[in-house]
């Protein structure tokens, strides 16, 4: 990318807050949220009223669907609330479903590169245990085609990525046992990981191979096709909020050793799930158009799979995390299974994914996740992750996805 | 490092039993006998068991058993741990028992809440007491992370670290070391807090005793459940035995603190034990059209009343404050409020933090631990992230001693408790709910 954009900071909520229980409202968990950034990235409320002065400083909020959740909508201009330092500040709200916070980080940073702002907050939030179950898997039918694929269908999405890994299965010819096998390691490595993550949801949740294998049960159950309870992310309530600056700001300030943005990619596929898997005919992937914005990052960063340390990916279901492994170019196309098997994605091996717990171990606070994925690779590149921490881990990837992986969006972050 | 494949659970089929044979089972992956008088009350623990842990894959590890195997099961096992009812007589005879099948190198443990770890240990020959510790974790164990690890003076203490690296590293507990003192650490401080309310419900039976007091102790003050609704649900019988227990085995400077008021005792004698009985400290009452009702015990009248709805104004405003996130105003109305509601709150919250940092400092080994017991044991504020919660706002020694009674300034050195600088590792903001 020409100009950089760097990261001066970020932070997440706890992901095992329930705030509806708490009592306490959106307002909450946005001024917690970016108190905790903004501390984390050495900026403060006087500095923003200086720079917004001058025009300098702007906020993206990504949220997916707060109108269904708690009945809000105009949620850009919420910041005010939070702080009177946001008034005036130029703030809107950007939606892409489950990559809502990731379309906010690309206006963010496409606002620094073209030179319109030197400083931008990133705030990715969901309030979702305001619902019960049954009323939040209806309402997260929106992010498919609500009328074709969500409406009057119990639980829609795990159906999607249950379908997914049938897909997979019959693209690639897969043995079923094998590839149910590895979905369940995956599920295994990311609460492992999780319980190293202090703000993970699922850090106090026992899971095993047998458990995780030991599908259609009654701790178990069969929710979406092949697909148990064991291979979804859960939903929770959280947020997450990442500060960048331009070079300009960075000198201005003597700021050092700071992570910046070294590409990205953005492709959205066929909405339809049926059209999206009729798309892949031509493809050796099954998610093509996740292969293509993975491909995309690579080159916008000059970087290639042997330079990325870490990987964030968006495994709101097992299913999705499989096929994430060969678009990142972990692993060719249908031999997943022998990275999942051989160790390679796990905390220790070459090429971990979700260190952080992942969706699946970490939660899915759906308009939070993009935005915690990068202040994960925030963390890990800056050696900030504490006992999730990837030794060493210069470069960091992440992929977003929006529906069954119809907005797919990747970052790369690293130091110089 | 020590890795139990086998354990034996004495005492499975009670509530705490059988979520700690899950905990081992699941986390742990180990073999457990569960046994109980009733081998098919084993089962039916075994199946409890594994829904408390939402796994029932690890029913495959669960086998059921009874006392007569007892001595079978004790031999071939590399962990026992006792959790029988909290009866120190009952629990010489067991250990005894076990302590004549125990292997070498085999750890055994009681989940006693707080008898004598070094009584218990004396059941066992010499070759084998120093494998005996106190391991007591709170319930419901895979919620509450707690685990408090006493060792007894014939401990071996190159045991005791690898038992404390299995139960952080494997088991996931939160390990908080304990001197072997009545009650350990976290049911010292939290009974000491709940039978002070007890007794404050005594005292202000006027203005509605139970209801008032828990009102003002609500969640808003840092915590999940109001401290008397607390010491309902542990049960009253429970409850007395602890507060007995410490009254009688401790002098410290809150010694008549833990004197069970005689309206409680009245309600034990009475088998009104609380929440496991349907009537206690409160009663629910569940009409035909399946309405509740909540009815709390009116100690002035000595009967069952409709709860009262309580809207104190400082509580409110607090209540406000915390929805939309303001937690130093919502300290500084607790602080600046002049109603005797706020003033017995903001009392109660100053002399928790003090009594839970002193008692960690002469029953615990590091004052930190105060605020591990409080929060994965209790899950109320711990003392420490209580403490910022006010620093924030005022000077929170000064606030202390302006507040608190003589007798609690001249018997604690405020300045030296409160004076260590410890960043909580626990956020506070996460304890003082809107509610």
């Amino acid at each position: 990318m020409e100009k950089k954009v760097y990261i001066m900071g970020g932070a997440q909520t706890d992901f095992e807050r329930n705030w509806t229980k708490e009592g306490k409202n959106m307002i909450a968990l946005l001024k917690e949220a970016v108190e905790d950034g903004f501390k984390d990235a050495g900026f403060t409320m006087d500095e923003m009223v200086r720079l917004n002065k001058e025009n300098r400083v702007a906020a993206f909020v990504g949220n997916f669907i707060a109108e269904q959740y708690i009945s809000q909508g105009h949620l850009g201009a919420f910041l005010t609330e939070v702080n009177p330092a946001f008034y005036g500040v130029p703030s809107a709200r950007y939606e892409a479903a489950c990559a809502s916070s990731s379309v906010a980080l690309d206006a963010a940073i496409t606002k620094i590169e073209a030179g319109e702002y030197d400083v931008c907050i990133v705030v990715g939030w969901e309030i979702m245990k305001s619902v019960d179950s049954k009323k939040g898997g209806d309402i997260l039918g929106r992010a498919a085609y609500y009328e074709k694929e969500g409406k009057g269908v119990d639980l829609p999405f795990p159906k999607l990525f249950g379908r997914l890994a049938d897909a997979t299965i019959e693209k690639y010819g897969l043995d079923k046992d094998r590839y149910l096998n590895a979905l369940a390691k995956i599920s295994c490595i990311n609460y492992a990981n999780a319980k190293r993550n202090p703000l993970a949801q699922t850090r106090k949740w026992f899971m095993s191979y047998e458990e995780a294998t030991h599908r259609g049960t009654e701790s178990n159950p069969n929710v979406g096709g092949l697909l148990g309870v064991s291979d979804c992310s859960q939903v929770t309530d959280g947020a997450a909020v990442v500060v960048l600056c331009s070079e300009k700001y960075l000198k201005e300030k003597g700021l050092k050793d700071l992570a910046f943005v070294k590409g990205y990619g953005h492709r959205t596929a066929p909405l339809l799930f049926d059209k999206k898997i009729a798309d892949n005919a031509n493809s050796e992937y099954v998610l093509p158009w996740t292969r293509q914005a993975c491909l995309d990052a690579y080159k916008r960063a000059g970087l290639t799979v042997d330079d990325i340390d870490v990987f964030e990916t968006h495994d709101c279901f097992s299913s999705s995390e499989f096929a994430a492994i060969s678009a990142f170019g972990i692993a060719e196309p249908g031999k997943e299974c022998e990275a999942i098997e051989n160790g390679v994605i796990a905390f220790e091996g070459a090429k971990p994914i979700n260190p952080s717990g992942g969706l699946i171990g970490c939660g899915h606070p759906v308009g939070a996740s993009g935005a915690r994925m990068f202040v994960d690779l925030y963390k890990q590149v800056t050696g900030k992750a504490g006992r999730y921490q990837v030794k060493g881990a210069k470069n960091g990837m992440m992929l977003n996805i929006g529906g069954s992986a119809t907005t797919n969006y990747v970052f790369i972050v690293g130091k110089a | 490092m020590i890795y139990p494949k086998t354990i034996t659970v004495v005492g499975a089929n009670g509530t705490m039993g059988a979520n700690v044979s899950a905990i081992f089972a699941s986390f742990g992956n180990a073999r457990v006998y569960m046994v109980s008088r009733d081998k098919e009350k084993s089962k039916k623990a075994a199946i409890k068991s594994a829904k408390s842990v939402k796994a029932d894959a690890i029913t495959a590890n669960l086998i059921a058993a009874d006392y007569s195997m007892l001595a079978d099961c004790v031999k071939s096992s590399d962990l026992v741990f006792e959790s029988a009812a909290e009866n120190l007589d009952l629990k010489i005879e067991l250990h005894t028992k076990i302590g004549q099948s125990l292997k070498k190198g085999a750890v055994a443990c009681t989940g006693s809440s707080g008898l004598s770890i070094t009584r218990l240990a004396e059941c066992y020959p010499e070759e084998t007491r120093s494998q005996f510790f106190g391991v007591h974790m709170f319930n419901p164990p895979y919620q509450l992370t707690l685990c408090e690890l006493t060792a007894s003076p014939y401990s071996d203490m190159a045991m005791y670290a690898e038992l404390k690296e299995y139960l952080t590293n494997t088991l996931f507990r939160t390990v908080a070391e304990s001197k072997d003192l009545p009650a350990f650490l976290g049911n010292r401080i939290g009974f000491y807090v709940m039978n002070e309310a007890l007794q404050y419900a005594e005292r202000y039976q006027d203005n509605g005793g139970i209801d008032y007091i828990d009102s003002l102790l609500g969640p808003f003050t840092g915590r999940t459940m109001p401290p008397i609704t607390t010491a309902d649900f542990v049960g009253l019988d429970v409850h007395k035995a602890i507060v007995d227990n410490i009254y009688e085995n401790t002098n410290d400077y809150v010694h008549n603190k833990f004197v069970l008021p005689e309206y409680v005792q009245k309600l034990i004698d009475q088998k009104k034990l609380g929440r496991k009985t349907g009537e206690g400290l409160y009663k629910l009452i569940k009409n035909d059209s399946g309405d509740k009702r909540m009815m709390v015990y009116d100690i002035k009248l000595g009967i069952y009343r409709d709860e009262i709805k309580y809207t104190f104004p400082f509580a409110l405003q607090m209540k406000q404050y915390l929805r939309d996130g303001d937690y130093d105003d919502a300290i500084r109305v607790l602080i600046n409020n002049k109603s005797q509601e706020a003033d017995i709150c903001l009392r109660f919250l100053l002399r928790y933090i003090v009594y839970a940092l002193y008692t960690a400092e002469h029953v615990g080994y590091d004052l930190r631990v105060a605020d591990d017991v409080m929060a994965t044991g209790f899950t109320w504020c711990p003392p420490f992230a209580m403490m910022e919660a006010f620093t924030r706002v005022c000077d929170l020694g000064q606030l202390m001693k302006d507040r608190l009674k003589p007798e609690i300034v001249n018997a604690v050195d405020i300045d030296h408790i409160i004076g260590e600088q410890i960043k909580s590792k626990y956020d506070y903001r996460i304890y003082f709910k809107a509610k």
